[in-house]
């Protein structure tokens, strides 16, 4: 039987996940981009925490340590080094204004439970709601990446993506192979190197690190 | 047992020798050394394995390479053994030449990169005759293509050599798309990759499914083969390579198509259908016909000899496709014929194909020039050239006792069988394919007669043709060992008919070798007994040697020798210079007249006017040949390409959020399809 407390617990860890979410595609700011970010990596890595405990699986904690070590701190360090760095102006610059995109998000969260209800019917695991928050959080990090202008927006984009993957792996399966997930890391954290590396580039190229300036880069 | 050794010792040279050959780029005549060092040797070791498998057996070398596609392993039978054995004795001969021939690369191109796939080339295409495995054999069959791709565009900096490659590089991938889609056909069939699979799994295919892999596999190899209309990537890519490289591509690289197509329809498919024959006949015969029509008007000595490739290509397409109609009616010992011919015409084609693509590589090497119309007189300056070229020309002509004569005699004879056939039609058929065949010998000999006497005899047309100097020794070895070869293998076909039934006994089902020779004669017969026509190229050849020097005696002995008188020739009251010989065009212009429906020549003659009607100085005249195939077939089908890849350009925006949009769409648009 399971414990209603890490049940309660893994349901917050999510529901601050999905927060985050919506949180992220508000804020206009860089500077709030980052700490949301990283509040979220720490839900995760605590859902991830809980997870383990329930389970009773070494390896998770493990993984639990070091997505909070590299996505809760590593990550959002570096990315504000850059921000100061090359002196981005502060505001996002979103493609698609706030309140538009947050109804898109809204949108696409009910999209995430639709497509989800069959599977979460036949689930019997713990974090069986977590499922439609990680394809919500996917969905939403990959419109993040197309509705915000610059290269940093981008990569955060990304990372969200990536937080909804891992979550969706924990949901369905308890995690992946240890060795998987290493791997992930590993990508995730030199696709970050080097998509920074990008925007200095484009900085010093175009002045800035609106990503629509490289369309004069096609034939 | 030993062959098997020598056949892994062969990979082994080439695959060390090649990297090495590379890596001592930056010493010129060392890395020459090495690399051709490497090829001849590595060729020898061809030769011997071939020559042990077709007089001992073959056999079979697995690779301990565990795949899902099956046991990868080269098998070495007959007919592999014959391929092999063409390809080592080109690429020997053609090693020995390339020593000499690459001198004139020295400081322009790097010569240790040549080397390094040359050795590669010649092993993929050894892979290709020995592989038995589809996957393998297209590993091989794409290391083959792309290997020849480079060295086509070894010149690189020559203009138009880069746009002849791409275009090989296009077609080659058009073919080998097919034959992997024929294999995959197969594969869902028998259930594995393996070669020795498919030849059990093809009884119990349905007619429509052999029909489409037979078709697919025969634009596949046919683009290889360059079958008419797949043809038109050789007269881009022969005169851009260099001509070693010429001299191999065209000589036995286009025949590891024939390779597969034999292995192919009677190892794998059987032939049932006869209109797979017919179908096969007639690509053959227009490929003969229309190929020898456009080497006759081409100037250009490559070109020419690249149409001619197209030509013989279609020779042998002809043979094969006779032996495939004799075997779907069942006349196993006709199509046996049949097949000899056409294998005895892939060993001459190679033999006399190699050397005059190094004849015409020597020409260039000496004259700086492909085009004929600035040649001439070369057979003062190079002699020996001129000699080997001249027996390759003999023997491209078939005039007896060549390797070419005997090898299309055969076909002729084979193909007058027909008679025997139960059916009206195809028995209507194989008489028009024969009419076409004779009249591209025909033509064939005329081209030939051209090239020779426009570029060696005469006057030279040109400074550099008069400056010419014979080549170097071993480009003269390599020209001299084909020549003599085309010569032996005539003469001797007594002795090498008998090995061509060996191999294709096995895929036929009956052998004809008691009843194909007798002593030094070769003989056709008649199953129902009777002789139906009989051969002897020795004889011939005998005959030719005691003939000539007897009438030159004779004539020199009683004909008198007559008066000398030295005076100038009769020449109209202006001086005779090179300007008033006869030119290639002039030559063949009667048949681009009489054939004009097919070359819709372009004529324009312009002269300016002169006060006297009577004086023109300034006089031009051209004459172009409109190229049919490239236009109303190649040219709708880029430019459709092209207007469709404009249209979808607006696609590309060049905004990474667009393209990432483009992904996000498509994301939520499958889950929504995948919910409902």
């Amino acid at each position: 039987m399971q414990d209603s407390l890490s049940l309660d617990l893994v349901d917050t860890f999510a529901a601050i996940i999905l927060l985050t979410d919506f949180m992220l595609v508000a804020s206009g700011r860089m500077r709030s981009l980052t700490r949301l970010f990283a509040i979220q990596s720490l839900a995760l890595g605590g859902l991830a925490a809980v997870v383990a405990f329930e389970t009773k699986a070494e390896n998770i904690y493990i993984i639990a340590v070091l997505s909070v070590a590299l996505k809760a701190i590593v990550i959002p360090r570096f990315i504000d080094y850059t921000t100061e760095k090359i002196q981005v102006k502060k505001e996002v610059e979103p493609l698609i204004k706030i309140p538009g995109s947050l109804l898109i998000c809204a949108a696409l969260a009910l999209l995430a439970y639709y497509v989800t209800e069959p599977i979460m019917d036949l689930g019997t695991a713990i974090t069986g709601n977590c499922l439609a928050i990680s394809f919500a959080t996917v969905l939403i990090g990959l419109f993040l990446m197309v509705s915000r202008r610059k290269a940093i927006t981008e990569a955060i984009g990304l990372l969200v993506v990536e937080n909804g993957v891992f979550l969706a792996a924990i949901a369905m399966t308890y995690s992946m192979p240890m060795i998987v997930e290493l791997g992930v890391f590993f990508d995730v954290f030199v696709g970050v190197v080097i998509m920074v590396v990008f925007a200095f580039r484009i900085n010093r190229t175009f002045d800035s690190i609106d990503a629509t300036s490289l369309r004069g880069l096609k034939d | 047992m030993i062959s098997e050794n020598l056949f892994l010792l062969l990979l082994a040279i080439a695959f060390l020798g090649a990297p090495i050959a590379a890596l001592s780029n930056a010493r010129p005549s060392l890395s020459t050394k090495v690399a051709f060092g490497v090829s001849s040797l590595s060729s020898l070791l061809g030769l011997v394995v071939a020559a042990d498998v077709l007089l001992n057996g073959g056999f079979e070398v697995e690779i301990p390479l565990h795949s899902i596609f099956g046991t990868f392993s080269f098998s070495v039978d007959g007919l592999s053994a014959i391929f092999l054995l063409t390809i080592s004795l080109v690429t020997f001969a053609v090693s020995l030449y390339s020593l000499g021939y690459v001198g004139h690369y020295k400081g322009k191109y790097p010569i240790g990169l040549m080397g390094f796939f040359f050795i590669l080339f010649y092993a993929s295409m050894v892979m290709v005759v020995t592989s038995s495995n589809a996957i393998m054999f297209l590993i091989m069959w794409e290391t083959m293509s792309v290997c020849s791709y480079f060295l086509v565009i070894y010149e690189s900096r020559e203009r138009g050599t880069v746009g002849s490659g791409l275009f090989y590089l296009v077609m080659t991938h058009i073919g080998t798309a097919a034959i992997t889609v024929g294999f995959i056909l197969m594969y869902t069939q028998s259930g594995s990759f393996d070669f020795s699979s498919f030849g059990s799994a093809a009884s119990g295919m349905s007619g429509l499914m052999r029909s489409s892999v037979f078709v697919l596999w025969l634009i596949g190899f046919g683009t290889k083969a360059g079958i008419i209309p797949l043809h038109i990537w050789l007269p881009m890519a022969h005169p851009a390579a260099p001509s070693n490289i010429s001299a191999l591509m065209s000589a036995v690289m286009v025949k590891t198509a024939i390779y597969m197509l034999v292995r192919c329809y009677f190892d794998f498919l059987g032939v049932q259908d006869p209109w797979w024959g017919v179908l096969v006949l007639a690509v053959g015969s227009i490929s003969a016909l229309l190929g020898v029509m456009y080497a006759l008007i081409e100037s250009d000595i490559k070109r020419m000899l690249a149409f001619s490739t197209v030509e013989n290509m279609g020779i042998i397409l002809i043979a094969l496709g006779t032996a495939m109609l004799f075997q779907s009616y069942g006349l196993s010992e006709f199509a046996a014929l049949a097949l000899i011919a056409a294998l005895m015409h892939v060993l001459s084609h190679a033999l006399f194909k190699s050397l005059l693509f190094m004849g015409a590589g020597s020409v260039l090497y000496a004259a700086h020039t492909r085009n004929m119309e600035m040649l001439g007189g070369l057979a003062k300056r190079m002699p020996y050239t001129s000699l080997f070229f001249f027996i390759g020309v003999l023997s491209v002509a078939a005039i007896p006792p060549t390797a070419g004569f005997v090898s299309e005699w055969m076909i002729f004879q084979s193909m007058l069988q027909s008679f025997n056939f139960p059916d009206m039609v195809v028995k209507v058929i194989m008489p028009v394919s024969l009419g076409t065949l004779a009249i591209t010998g025909a033509m064939a000999a005329a081209t030939f007669l051209k090239a020779f006497g426009i570029t060696f005899l005469a006057r030279p047309r040109s400074e550099e043709a008069e400056q010419a100097k014979e080549v170097p020794r071993t480009m003269l070895v390599g020209m001299g060992t084909m020549a003599a070869l085309c010569v032996l293998v005539g003469v001797l076909s007594f002795s090498i008919l008998p090995v061509l039934d060996n191999a294709a006994s096995p895929l036929i089902g009956a052998s004809i070798a008691d009843q194909l020779t007798n002593g030094l004669m070769i003989n056709i017969d008649l199953p129902t007994g009777g002789r139906f026509s009989q051969v002897s190229p020795v004889f011939i050849a005998v005959l030719l040697a005691i003939i000539f020097p007897t009438v030159f005696l004779l004539a020199g002995r009683y004909g008198g020798r007559g008066k000398v008188v030295q005076a100038d020739t009769w020449d109209c009251g202006t001086p005779l210079t090179s300007r008033t010989e006869y030119t290639g065009r002039g030559f063949s212009n009667p048949i681009n007249r009489m054939f004009s429906w097919v070359y819709r020549p372009k004529r324009e003659f312009q002269a300016t006017a002169r006060p006297s009607p009577y004086v023109k100085t300034d006089m031009r005249y051209t004459s172009t040949v409109v190229p049919v195939f490239e236009r109303y077939m190649y040219d709708p089908v880029v430019a459709f390409v092209r207007w469709a890849a404009k249209k979808f350009s607006v696609i590309q925006t060049g905004s990474i959020q667009t393209y990432l949009g483009y992904i996000f769409v498509m994301l939520v648009l499958l889950l929504l399809a995948m919910r409902w």
